[in-house]
């Protein structure tokens, strides 16, 4: 099952600084991807674990530091390049993302159809294989307004690998699914990978789902990374973060109050209503 | 198959659409007034044209054969001089007379040409020599109401 | 005094976020602009929303313009009918369609039918990150997506708006032959006198060309300028809708101004 025996990085992330009006999403972020593995990216919500999948896939730009995908600084790529690269990254959006105006086989068949000039009757083929891969086969003509959460999230994985890519960044796979199609997506994003020969980058808070698929794992709160290692590193740590987050305690390190004036204070301040 | 019904409901619609526009360019808009016959241009000098325009029809009894292509002045005698686009296809005598007229009481102008006896026809760049003026309403009321102004006075 | 500054101060900001929406929306057009040819390249995505845009509007545009037409012939008989005018009544429903009330009904029907569709499909897309997944896909949507629906409402509004008038005409004509005893012949016959095939006619497919072109813009503008929140939908929708209607009725103001006057 590890297959991090291979540590050339396809993703690093050097010293990145990201703001968003103002307010610091990312101070001195690092972190790198090996090929061939899953890696989980788990935070609290708010810690812009999805704008770093923006960041990676060049749809932001960093203030400071930079993102490199195989070899390439992505914010530094012309638009035609930075396209080409991205031709080469499948994305499986927390919302899925599909197009509601075409139906399910036409959604996978939609990257094939407007980046080659493949024959008809071999999109057929591979978009009935991408389908086959994620059990749906049988659902190619309904309309995503027809299907449920976890089969649209599966269709959307379909269409992230409809053009072979060397990775694939999945946001929030685990969210908002009932247990049965939780766990199909936790085998499909394993098993993909390992197939298809693929790098996944798996942003989640899910702890158990991120333990069992990830290869490594990057814990990061206030801009940065607070810990990482592989599951078994991050379940026997004693540093308070982490022992907060992998328990899913109230309070610790991440407070459990947004910052405020002293209760007390508050409450006797001259200019109630 | 679903497609299709598409493609041609679009084109039906795009169908109706340019149907529609040649409607109104045939049946509702006068294409005549394009000359597609083709046609050729006579003057005549008018001491008034009144509310004539161009683009006004040329009728000969009743039945229209072309329009008024300008109005200007000739500077010499101060006369309106104004130029006909008649059809070729209908040929007038040289002693043919015009005269601006109105359509109802408070109809548009438009100028009718009564035919003559001679041999000889008018052709591109010929004059009407034969003309009758605008009647102007308010000349004729002005004038009768002098001329009783005129009879009551010296009756007094 | 501090609340007529106040006043005059919140009328400055209006005009001013005003200006820098119209400078946003005429970004946005130089940016779609590549765009449109690379749309044009592809048909069936243009037919596809001429299908969604203009068909669906049709029916809409055929009961009004009937409708129009007949109270229209109503309206102008007991008004000519005074005069003894009532031959006219053709020329007068004509000339008022084809100059003024088919390309200005039409357009207004078309952005409160298909450009507010068009807003709100165009918002719901980003809403729903269908816009950034294509981003990811590494395909555009400006040519994907946008420039196919501004093009199909461009070509649809002048379309829509001479089956406006024809039908417009014919509804009077059912109205004037049929109830009110006109004489057919007279009816069109003084209609073919007095409408002007390059000044009525025409004048009346530039205004709707014209149209097209400012609605489809809004409300491809509007969709994808749209937060990308169910009220941010909604709100984009409305002002669609109430920035076309303004725009159309101005326009058409200036338009006709110039028309008249022969330039």
């Amino acid at each position: 099952m590890d297959r991090r025996n291979s540590t050339e990085p396809l993703v690093t992330v050097r010293d990145l600084a990201f703001y968003r009006d103002e307010r610091p999403i990312f101070q001195d972020l690092n972190l790198t991807v090996a090929k061939g593995s899953v890696t989980a990216i788990m935070g609290g919500s708010g810690s812009g674990k999805t704008t770093l999948l923006s960041l990676i896939g060049g749809r932001l730009v960093p203030a400071r530091g930079a993102v490199t995908v195989a070899g390439e600084v992505v914010a530094s790529l012309p638009r035609k390049l930075l396209f080409a690269l991205r031709r080469r990254m499948g994305m499986l959006f927390q919302s899925s993302a599909l197009l509601t105006d075409l139906d399910v086989y036409e959604n996978v068949a939609f990257p094939m159809r407007e980046h080659t000039r493949l024959p008809e009757a071999l999109i057929h083929d591979l978009v009935l294989m991408k389908l086959e891969m994620v059990g749906l086969r049988g659902a190619r003509g309904l309309f995503p307004a027809e299907l449920s959460g976890g089969m649209l999230r599966r269709v959307a994985l379909a269409r992230a690998i409809a053009l072979d890519p060397m990775m694939v960044m999945y946001d929030e796979p685990f969210t908002g699914l009932d247990p049965i199609s939780m766990g199909v997506i936790v085998k499909l994003i394993r098993e993909l990978n390992d197939a298809l020969g693929m790098t996944s980058i798996v942003v989640t808070h899910d702890v158990d789902e991120a333990c069992t698929i990830a290869d490594y794992i990057y814990l990061i709160g206030e801009g940065r990374v607070i810990a990482e290692g592989t599951p078994a590193d991050m379940k026997k740590t004693d540093a308070p973060e982490v022992r907060q987050f992998m328990g899913g305690l109230p309070d610790g390190p991440v407070a459990f109050h947004y910052p405020a004036p002293r209760y007390f204070d508050d409450l006797l301040r001259a200019d109630r209503p | 198959m679903q497609a299709r019904s598409m493609e041609l409901t679009v084109g039906l619609f795009v169908m109706a659409g340019l149907l529609a526009l040649a409607m109104l360019a045939l049946k509702v808009g006068n294409i005549h007034a394009l000359n597609l016959g083709g046609t050729y241009a006579v003057t005549a000098d008018f001491n008034d044209v009144g509310s004539l325009k161009p683009k006004a029809p040329v009728t000969v009894a009743g039945v229209r054969v072309g329009h008024v292509a300008r109005i200007t002045i000739n500077p010499q005698t101060y006369q309106a001089v104004v130029t006909l686009d008649l059809l070729k296809k209908y040929r007038f005598p040289r002693d043919s007379s015009a005269s601006i007229e109105t359509a109802g009481l408070l109809g548009e102008q438009y100028v009718s040409l009564s035919p003559g006896g001679s041999r000889r026809y008018l052709k591109n760049g010929s004059k009407i020599r034969i003309t009758q003026s605008a009647i102007i309403l308010e000349k004729i009321i002005s004038q009768l109401l002098y001329s009783k102004a005129g009879h009551s006075s010296g009756h007094s | 005094m501090s609340w007529g500054a106040d006043t005059i101060r919140a009328l400055g900001r209006r005009v001013i976020s005003g200006i820098g929406r119209l400078g946003h929306a005429v970004l946005f057009l130089v940016r779609l602009m590549p765009g449109l040819g690379v749309a044009l390249a592809r048909g069936r995505l243009i037919i596809q929303q001429l299908y969604m845009t203009g068909v669906l509007t049709l029916v809409i545009v055929l009961v009004s313009g009937a409708f129009v037409g007949m109270i229209l012939a109503l309206q102008g008989y007991n008004t000519l009918v005074r005069y003894d005018a009532q031959s006219s009544l053709g020329l007068l429903v004509a000339l008022s369609l084809v100059r003024e009330l088919g390309p200005v009904l039409t357009a207004l029907l078309f952005a409160g039918r298909a450009g507010s569709a068009l807003t709100a499909e165009i918002g719901l897309m980003k809403a729903t990150e269908q816009l950034d997944g294509m981003e990811m896909m590494a395909v555009d949507p400006l040519p994907r997506v946008v420039a196919p629906r501004f093009w199909a409402g461009w070509i649809a509004v002048p379309l829509l708006a001479m089956i406006f008038s024809a039908v417009g005409i014919i509804g009077a004509y059912i109205v004037a032959v049929g109830d009110l005893g006109l004489d057919g012949g007279v009816f069109w016959s003084q209609m073919q006198s007095g409408v002007s095939i390059s000044n009525d006619i025409m004048g009346g497919l530039i205004k709707s060309v014209v149209f097209g072109f400012v609605v489809s813009w809004i409300a491809v503008f509007e969709g994808y300028d749209a937060k990308p929140t169910s009220e941010g939908v909604s709100r984009a929708t409305t002002r669609t809708v109430v920035s076309s209607s303004l725009a159309i009725l101005g326009l058409d103001f200036i338009m006709t101004a110039f028309m008249l006057r022969g330039l």
